[in-house]
This record gives structure tokens, sequence and C-alpha cells, in this order.
């Protein structure tokens, strides 16, 4: 609170004092009360008026300034209640008094929110483990009486598997809760668990798988990591160029202070103008118009997993020719203490 | 004939996985009442039981930490939880493997043969009409003559020797060997099986793999 905007604040005061002190001055002239004694009356009441304002100032001016710059300090700002004391000024403590109803009035709001997102979430996650049963038993089924249709159920059904994984991801990667475990994780056996569990897909593509130096091990989720590569694969899969036989590079490198994994393929590419969107939800861009119909969710479920995991990733791209896509591992000391 | 025990509370999963496992070779059986899992299992005596960790009454991995106090039957956890905690969790109770429904029945064939196999013990060497596979080496010997086998030669032959006698699809190859690692096209599966028989036609083995029209193949 600064003494200026204090001041003009207090003018009405100001004025009415004058005021005052003017009418007090015109009757002691008129009752001819002697020079000396008006200017003595008129001194008290001007020190008079000059003390209340300094007191007044001063009290308000340790509350208002703390608190100031207690708000520019914090990161929550909804937690300044929590950071100041009740001051002995009435005003100051009416302000108090209805930052602490506000603010417990949001947090039981809020509350309320988490709650109901939690028990939605946990709905979610218990709807896939048990949507998971039946398709896990017409798995079996169609391989038990295989033939033409148990092939072509397979192929639903896989279909199926990754459309609810989408979901469950969604629900894990928009929670709040730490639901995964950093852990060190062998990079060549998280990408041959998605080529496996792809195979049928990319063999119906034509297309082929090339590796090159996964023999490292990062910390990561597994789990999660299994479900990233899987994105990126579909995509592969499904944004091919025609009469090019679809190529899948997916490669390692380790640097001094992590390690870069680049995903490749040489499909139709992203244009540059959507290429800084492709991360957005429920941005399908030029490619999911063109192609089958896209959601536009699956890159961006694989870019919150990352942020919650603490990878970066990006992508280049140029049109016609290729997609790449690098997730870099953090390689910190910190994370293996954690994990011991 | 190894018999495998399936802990599962979904009736219509353990019936089609007991039929599955029958049609590969396996002796299946199942688990109705769960009022008293642990000491059905253990009557059971079992050479690999496959355990749900969603079961009525205790929990899966809770289950698998009280047989592990008294055999040490492999199991593996075959669930449709994804989270890398159950797994960490199971595999610290003592799981030989952990597999997420809905799974691929052809890889979790591969997965039982495997933890099987580990749990026999590695000491037999493997023989096939005399000529001994040599793991270290990557080669097959007949006494003189030593044959190198590139990897994924290796792969097939060892996973056709595992199942001598019987069908061998096209389809269980490929898993296999992209389960090692080798992410081999339709043409070059082709072109690994007909190395590996002119290989063994060169140690005296004429005609072991017979091709099955549109079935697979068969070693004799």
């Amino acid at each position: 609170m600064k003494l200026r905007s204090y001041l003009k604040d207090r003018l009405w005061f100001y004025i009415i004092a004058a005021l005052f002190a003017g009418m007090i001055l015109l009757f002691l002239t008129a009752y001819r009360v002697s020079g000396q004694l008006t200017a003595f009356i008129v001194s008290l009441f001007l020190l008079f008026i000059v003390s209340v304002e300094i007191i007044g100032y001063m009290r308000k001016h340790c509350f208002y300034d703390d608190l100031c710059s207690k708000l520019d300090g914090l990161d929550k700002k909804y937690l300044i209640h929590e950071m100041i004391s009740r001051p002995a000024f009435l005003e100051g403590g009416i302000t108090y008094d209805t930052l602490y109803e506000a603010n417990k009035a949001m947090c039981e709001y809020v509350a309320e929110y988490k709650r109901s997102s939690a028990d939605f979430r946990e709905f979610i996650e218990m709807w896939v483990h048990e949507v998971k049963l039946p398709v896990a038993s017409l798995q079996l089924m169609a391989h038990n009486h295989s033939g033409e249709f148990g092939e072509k159920s397979l192929e639903q059904l896989r279909r199926i598997d990754a459309y609810t994984d989408q979901v469950l991801y969604y629900a894990r990667s928009e929670n709040a809760e730490k639901d995964y475990i950093i852990k060190e994780t062998l990079l060549k056996r998280t990408v041959a668990n998605v080529a496996l569990k792809n195979r049928e897909s990319v063999q119906l593509a034509g297309a082929s798988i090339e590796t090159g130096g996964l023999d490292i091990k990062v910390m990561t989720d597994g789990k999660w990591l299994e479900f990233i590569l899987g994105q990126f694969m579909a995509n592969s899969l499904k944004y091919t160029v025609k009469d090019r036989v679809p190529v899948i590079n997916i490669s390692a490198e380790e640097l001094q202070d992590r390690v870069l994994l680049h995903f490749r393929d040489n499909g139709a590419g992203i244009p540059e103008s959507d290429l800084p969107r492709i991360f957005d939800k429920s941005f399908t861009g030029e490619n999911g118009h063109t192609y089958a119909k896209s959601t536009g969710m699956g890159l961006f479920i694989v870019k919150n997993l990352c942020d919650r995991l603490g990878h970066s990733i990006s992508v280049t791209s140029e049109r016609g020719s290729f997609t790449e896509f690098t997730i870099a591992f953090a390689k910190n000391e910190h994370y293996l203490i954690n994990s011991r | 004939m190894s018999k495998i025990y399936v802990v599962e509370d979904d009736r219509s999963i353990r019936e089609e996985l007991a039929e599955l496992l029958r049609n590969s070779g396996y002796d299946a059986e199942y688990l109705t009442d769960f009022s008293n899992s642990k000491a059905e299992i253990l009557s059971a005596r079992a050479d690999l039981i496959l355990m749900d960790i969603n079961i009525p009454n205790l929990n899966g991995e809770e289950l698998l930490k009280e047989i592990r106090r008294e055999c040490d039957t492999p199991v593996i956890m075959v669930t449709s939880r994804t989270s890398e905690t159950d797994e960490v969790l199971s595999m610290s109770y003592g799981a030989d493997d952990y597999i997420t429904k809905p799974y691929n029945p052809t890889i979790l064939l591969l997965r039982i043969s495997a933890v099987l196999k580990r749990a026999a013990g590695t000491a037999a060497v493997q023989t096939y009409n005399g000529l001994q596979v040599n793991d270290a080496k990557g080669s097959l010997t007949d006494g003189s003559k030593d044959m190198i086998l590139t990897k994924n030669e290796m792969i097939i032959f060892r996973f056709m020797l595992d199942r001598q006698g019987s069908i061998v699809t096209r389809d269980d190859l490929m898993t296999a060997l992209w389960d090692n690692e080798e992410f081999v096209n339709d043409n070059a599966l082709t072109v690994n099986i007909s190395r590996l028989r002119s290989k063994l036609a060169e140690l005296g083995c004429e005609d072991a793999i017979e091709t099955r029209k549109k079935q697979g193949y068969i070693l004799k």
C-alpha cells in the first residue's frame, strides 16, 4: 500500500477536516479570540488529524503490504488465507474472515469434484478390467475354433482391446495420483512386447520392423511405454504411402545425460502446419481427415503420459517421406536412488 | 504330459483355456470352488499353475504368497490388471511370469512351455536323430561335423524340436521369432525354413521337416 494512494483514498476526510478547520477559524474570529489562542487551537486540530491518519495508515499498511507481498510470492494463490494472520483492525478482520469463508467453501467444492472424478476414474478402471474378460474369452474361443471366421474375429478383438486400453490410459494420464512405477526397463523387451502385440497388423500391412541399439536400460514404467509405442505403431500402420513398403525403424542412442529412443516410419508424414498441434486434445489434422477417421486422442494421451513420467517427446516429419518421434529418458541418479 | 492347473473365476475363460491347453497336449484342470482355494490347488499336484489376480475370497497375490510357502510349483499370473505395480508385486511374491488379459493364445502357450522348461532344468542336452543341440555355439553336431545355425534357424529348430511329431503353424513360428526380438516377415520365414532344411539334409536328416499344406510344418 503506497502512501500516495492511501492519501488519495482519504481525500474526502481531508476535505471535511479542512471544512471544519475553516468553520472553527470562522467562529474563533467571530468571537474575537486572540490570534495566539486561535493558532494554538487550529494546530491542535491539525495535530489530531495527522496523528489519527498516521496510526490508521500504519495499521493498514502493515497488514495489506504483508498480504500483497505474500500473494505475489505464492504459486497457488488460493492458499493466501493460510499465509496471513488475523489483523487487529476491523476492516482487516472482515477481509480475513471473508477469505476464510470463501476458501473453505472453495475447498469443499473442489473436494466434491475431486471425489467424483476419482470415483469416475475408479469405475472406468474397473470397467476396463471387466470388459477385458469377455474379450479374453472370445479370443480363446476364436483361437480354439479357428478358421477364417476365427481369424477375422481375432482381428476385431484386437481392435476392441486397443480402444479399451486407450480409455484406460486416458483415465490414468488425467489423474493426479501416482499409479506408475519408474524402474529399470530394457528397451529391447518393451519393443518386442509391442511388436508381438501388433504382429498381425504389421504383417497385414506388409510392414517390416527394423531395430538398432535397443540393448539399453532406461528408467520408465514399462507398461506405459508399451502403450506409447503401441500408439506410434498404430499411427505408422495407418498413415502409409500407397505402393511403398512400410518400414518402421526403432532405435536408441545413449548420450551423456539421457537416452534417446527414436521411432521412425517412412509413411505419409505430417504437414508442417499441423506439426505443432499434433499433441493437442482432439486434434485430427489433415491426415485425420484424408485417411481413416481419427479421434485425435492417441498422441494427446501419449504426451500426457510422457509428461507424467518426466520424459520429453518431440517429433520431426516431412510430408510424404517420414515421421519420427523421439522420446528422451533422463539418466538421473535421483531415479536410481528412489528405486532402491 | 504336464499337468496345468487353472485358477480363474470366469467360467467361460477357464473352460476355453482348458480346451486350449488340452488341444496343445497338456493335461488341464481347473478350480471351481473357491472356498478353499489353497488346499485344492496344492492337492492337485500340478506342474504349473495359471492364476488370476481377481479371484473370490482371496486376492491372487496373497494366494500366490501362501502357495510359495508350501511348494515351488511354477506359477504364471494371468490377469486383466495391466499396471506395472501389479506385475512387480506378483514377481516379488514369486510368480514365474506375468501375462495380461486379453492375451494372444500362442504367446500364452509359448510362455507356458518356456516356464515348464526352466522348471525342468537345463541339464538334459537336446538331441534329434543323433544330432546334439549345442546352445553355447549355436550349432548342431553329429559328433564329427558341426553345423552352425543362424539365430533364427536355431529358434525355429528348437521350437519344432519341443513339439516334435505335431504340427507347428507358421503363426506359431512367427510368434516364437518375434518373441525373441527377431521381427522377420513372411518371406524371411520361408527362406529360414528352407535353409534349415538343407542344413539338416547335409547332416544326413533328409526330409526332416515336412510341409502340411495350409496347416504348417512337422518335425518328424
